[in-house]
């Protein structure tokens, strides 16, 4: 009988790695945005997103820093982080959701909405957005796109630069997941 | 009296191009700058580094935040994705990690990197998510010990 234990022991810790991976991270997320006016055409590119997936409750956690956004322009570094973003006092933006009616085992590319609440400038909004949803292999990739208005942010534009910058701004993502471990 | 014009004028007229310059240099500058030959405000190895962050974040932002630093670590992996040069150094905790985005300048010394090597990057430091982000990163390569 005592010899049966380690045996029984090591059975138990072979079956603990057969437990459903229900977690997911991605830490190299793209997140992007664009503001396009006559004027001038601003873009900006974080790729360092971080984002959590969990499968089994259909949650997806986003959060990045500001200052990580990278631009064309010094110029334009300078003015989202320091007039419009105030990254100093919210340096992060985040969003927390759920996905609609998600199947995790659904091998074919799902659309699904994500409904949530984001976060920046030290503003919470809800939202909805339609994403795009792969399970390749078992690790999951999410995508997609949607637009912000400014106003909804409480993102002041100068008089004097109101023409260079867009009333809304588009946003791209896309978040390449791996299981996590803790 | 003529002579004296002449050079106000020319003083007048090189000030004006100084502060042209240095006006319009952000203007047109790229925010992917190279730090390569850039010194290095603050030293610290991965560990320490994110202790700090792990125990105190904003703290932390207030020392390292949107300065260059230099951070010593073994690497723990080398990713490509999204045609981005990324180097991510361990740290005794499991979880947390330092994310190094590395300037495509760089390209040539990625190549030569392995797993488990110790190395030093220089960036600027983002702040902390997960991970503590650092941009714009050289790399430094010290024999391992």
């Amino acid at each position: 009988m005592n010899k049966l234990f380690p045996l029984f022991f090591l059975l138990i810790s072979f079956a603990d790695f057969d437990v459903k991976q229900s977690q997911f991270i991605a830490r190299q997320g793209q997140v992007s945005f664009f503001s396009y006016t006559s004027v001038e055409n601003i873009e900006a590119k974080n790729n360092q997103v971080l984002s959590l997936l969990d499968i089994d409750k259909k949650e997806i956690a986003i959060s990045m820093l500001m200052r990580a956004f990278v631009f064309k322009k010094d110029l334009m570094y300078e003015h989202f982080n320091e007039s419009y973003i105030e990254s100093d006092m919210y340096p992060k933006a985040n969003f927390i959701g759920k996905i609609i009616d998600f199947d995790a085992s659904n091998k074919e590319t799902q659309t699904r909405i994500v409904r949530g609440k984001l976060t920046i400038h030290g503003i919470t909004k809800e939202i909805e957005i339609k994403t795009a949803i792969e399970n390749t292999k078992g690790n999951y990739s999410i995508s997609g796109d949607f637009d912000i208005s400014i106003k909804d942010f409480q993102i002041k534009v100068p008089p004097i630069l109101s023409s260079n910058i867009a009333k809304t701004i588009s946003i791209k993502f896309t978040f390449q997941y791996q299981p996590y471990e803790e | 009296m003529k002579n004296k014009k002449i050079t106000f004028l020319s003083i007048l007229v090189l000030l004006l191009l100084m502060s042209g310059y240095f006006y319009n240099i952000p203007l047109f500058s790229s925010s992917e700058k190279n730090l390569q030959n850039e010194l290095a405000e603050l030293a610290v190895s991965s560990n320490d580094l994110i202790n700090a962050y792990s125990i105190n974040e904003e703290k932390s932002d207030r020392l390292y935040a949107g300065k260059i630093i230099e951070v010593t670590g073994f690497i723990k992996e080398i990713s490509f994705l999204n045609n981005r040069n990324t180097i991510i150094l361990n740290s005794n905790t499991e979880t947390f990690g330092v994310i190094c985005d590395v300037n495509p300048n760089q390209e040539e010394k990625i190549k030569l990197l392995k797993k488990h090597q110790k190395i030093r990057v220089k960036g600027i430091c983002k702040g902390f998510l997960k991970d503590v982000i650092l941009l714009n990163c050289s790399i430094d390569l010290i024999p391992n010990e």
